[in-house]
């Protein structure tokens, strides 16, 4: 949701509009969105333009692998968990209000189940760091 | 040998302190981080054979050298 917002306000930047009719918002809900545009073009670009020896380190076999894992347990994990919030909902009183709702929950179980997973990892390499 | 993977014997460490060289110098030559090398020593990972024999070129020595299947 949040890359279509940051879509929309760089569109809106650049001069272009489009018929999406977003109400109730404020320039800092995009913010999130604009990070990860920023973000992935900062990436994008230190990964064929950055130094070697650094993105040896960074963007090795054995980080990939266990950047591989975090996905894999965070999409299982994930997919749990949709399918119990999708499980738990009403509807038989269904209404936009409980789509909204619904979509924050998902987002809300997504955010929260990749947190604890790479807070996990970060302790690991922080033992392994300071241990060897 | 050192600490080992289920499928795979490892004599990395051995092999790198006799070359002198530190897990973070030869990950640089190998072109690495320093956790690989670690994960490798520690029988936590099992490299690519690109990586086995970035890592053989530089200790001087063969692959076989470094890693062994558990039945031979």
């Amino acid at each position: 949701m949040q890359i279509f917002y940051a879509t929309y306000l760089l569109l809106n930047l650049f001069g272009y509009t489009i018929e999406w009719h977003i109400s109730n918002h404020d320039l800092f809900m995009f913010i999130p969105g604009i990070l990860v545009f920023v973000g992935s073009g900062i990436l994008t670009a230190s990964y064929y333009l950055g130094d070697k020896k650094n993105n040896n380190i960074l963007y090795d076999e054995y980080t990939a692998l266990r950047y591989y894992k975090i996905a894999a347990i965070g999409y299982a994990v994930n997919g749990i968990g949709i399918f119990i919030l999708f499980s738990i909902q009403d509807w038989s009183n269904w209404s936009f209000q409980s789509a909204n709702n619904m979509i924050y929950q998902i987002a809300a179980f997504a955010w929260l189940v990749f947190g604890i997973l790479l807070t996990i990892f970060s302790i690991g390499d922080y033992k392994e760091f300071k241990n060897g | 040998m050192g600490k080992h993977h289920q499928n795979l014997l490892n004599n990395l460490e051995e092999l790198r302190k006799k070359a002198g060289l530190t897990q973070q110098q030869l990950s640089e030559s190998a072109e690495v981080s320093r956790k690989s090398i670690n994960a490798i020593e520690n029988g936590i990972y099992v490299p690519s054979t690109v990586l086995a024999l970035k890592i053989a070129k530089t200790l001087g020595c063969k692959v076989e050298d470094l890693f062994k299947l558990p039945n031979n």
